[in-house]
């Protein structure tokens, strides 16, 4: 080898040197990157699994995973209160737990989690180990491997016996309110009809002893024959009213547009209406949705009450409406006797006639109250004794 | 041609029974009155098929076998669910109405209180009755 070569390999073999010193280098800073990577990532995977450990603990709802078996592979804490079942230590599987008339409910559920994958808003009754039956609400998904094959379920599920319970109670709360209302319906009409008997059978024998003694009879007693006449009409009255007063309340169901400018126009039609008073509505009345019947009673005492109260030589009612957002604003305004500030409050409430009369049972404003606050509204009034009357009701639209 | 009537009156008001004949006697009409004073009463009475009522007056309320019942009695029977029977109550119970039609009834009168407008409404009630031609046995 001549001294050329010998150089020539020696140069060569310091380059190699330096560039595996290099590369060893490089090698040592890529280690300690991936290191440092592969700690990271530990971290993160731990930070992870703890995280979902956390989400699996502290879920207030029961967390529960079984294979495709059914058999129970994870409770939660809540899971495990809720079901009784201590999982470590017993097998568990969930076909079990259906309540037995739910049974069919739960195939239907589990056949669409396999072929769907998932279900949602499944709502059944379950069996705990003490065989105690409660309420769940259960969201439920299929869990898969990597290459896409199912593996396991899991579900959430939430205890609602409480909730269910509450429901059934208030149907059954419902259902019997509502049989009470028939039943005090009934009643009111049975009551009206037993205190309506006797009154026929008075008059009747009040009319025979008029008849078969009219000519024996004298003027004071013909009279007083015709105060009980009258008396027996008022009575009458009075329990016409109080049924109808007891019946405003039922049967709230009936409710559709109602147009209430054709109401009214024809209400006025056949009301009797004195010749010296004018009946006016100042603006078209609008549609509103309620019971047409309640309406009219409504529109009518109010109406009627109006020319009931009319002193004057010329009288007049006027009628008009204002849109105030969510209901409407109506008015009936008179030129009657009016009504002093003391009682503006108390002549709502029923029996509280302020003129005895024998057409005023004291019942009419009651119910004219009662059908507005039925259609949500409010009822007041404005007025001067001597000069008139303006009733102030609103109607939900 | 006015007809003399057979008039079944099932009442137990004994002085509603005394307000219709007294009606008739007033009315001078020439009828016949029948009473009952419940409706088993009433069922023994229209036993004896040869005599039947040319119509029935029904009150609603009574003891025992009460209007309504009584009317499903009678429409259920095959002789009997032809007399035309009219329903003579107190009851203006929108629901009493509507199930008397539904089972079938020829008439449905509420009692007024004043006795000249019940004369009055009884009066053309069996005016009524009286131009019809009735099944007669």
């Amino acid at each position: 080898m001549s001294q050329d070569q010998v150089e020539i390999l020696q140069r060569a073999l310091k380059r190699e040197k330096a560039a595996r010193k290099a590369a060893e280098k490089i090698l040592e800073e890529k280690s300690r990157e991936l290191y440092f990577t592969s700690q990271k990532l530990e971290q993160l995977l731990d930070e992870k699994s703890s995280q979902l450990q956390g989400v699996f603990e502290n879920i207030i709802d029961a967390y529960v995973v079984m294979d495709l078996q059914g058999n129970i592979i994870k409770f939660n804490e809540a899971a495990t209160k809720l079901f009784g079942f201590d999982i470590e230590r017993e097998s568990v599987n969930v076909i079990n737990l259906i309540y037995k008339e739910d049974y069919e409910y739960a195939i239907t559920s589990f056949m669409q989690l396999q072929s769907n994958g998932y279900f949602k808003d499944y709502e059944a009754r379950v069996y705990t180990k003490s065989k105690e039956v409660k309420w769940v609400h259960i969201n439920a998904s299929v869990i898969f491997d990597k290459d896409k094959n199912p593996v396991a379920a899991q579900g959430i599920v939430r205890d609602i016996t409480e909730f269910k319970n509450l429901e059934i109670q208030k149907e059954k709360l419902l259902s019997k309110l509502e049989k009470s209302n028939d039943e005090l319906q009934e009643y009111a009409h049975i009551v009206s009809h037993d205190l309506k008997s006797p009154l026929r059978s008075i008059h009747a024998l009040v009319s025979w002893l008029k008849e078969d003694n009219i000519n024996s009879l004298d003027k004071a007693s013909l009279k007083n024959i015709e105060l009980i006449e009258l008396t027996l009409e008022k009575m009458e009255q009075l329990i016409t009213d109080v049924l109808n007063y007891s019946s405003v309340g039922s049967d709230t169901s009936l409710r559709e547009e109602i147009d209430l400018n054709g109401l009214v126009s024809q209400l006025v039609s056949i009301l009797y209406v004195p010749e010296n008073i004018e009946i006016k509505s100042l603006n078209i009345l609008p549609n509103i949705t309620g019971d047409k019947t309640k309406l009219q009673q409504l529109f009518q005492n109010l109406i009627s009450n109006a020319i009931k109260f009319i002193d004057k030589e010329k009288g007049t009612i006027i009628i008009d409406v204002e849109d105030v957002n969510s209901h409407y604003k109506f008015s009936i305004k008179d030129n009657g006797i009016g009504i002093e500030k003391q009682f503006h409050e108390k002549i709502f409430k029923i029996f509280h006639s302020l003129k005895k009369s024998k057409d005023s049972t004291g019942i009419g404003l009651s119910i004219v109250k009662k059908i507005v606050n039925l259609h949500e509204g409010e009822i007041w009034l404005d007025s001067e004794p001597n000069v008139g009357t303006t009733f102030y009701f609103t109607l939900k639209k | 041609m006015v007809t003399k009537l057979k008039i079944l009156l099932i009442e137990d008001d004994m002085i509603e029974i005394m307000k219709l004949n007294r009606t008739i006697s007033k009315l001078e009409l020439n009828h016949e009155i029948i009473e009952a004073n419940n409706g088993e009463e009433a069922l023994q009475i229209l036993e004896k098929k040869d005599s039947l009522p040319d119509i029935i007056l029904l009150d609603l309320n009574m003891p025992k076998i009460n209007g309504i019942e009584f009317l499903n009695i009678l429409k259920n029977n095959d002789v009997l669910k032809y007399i035309p029977t009219v329903i003579l109550t107190t009851s203006n119970n929108q629901k009493d109405l509507l199930e008397c039609y539904k089972i079938g009834v020829a008439g449905y009168v509420i009692k007024p209180l004043k006795y000249e407008d019940y004369v009055s409404k009884i009066d053309k009630l069996l005016a009524y009755w009286s131009i019809n031609e009735l099944i007669k046995v």
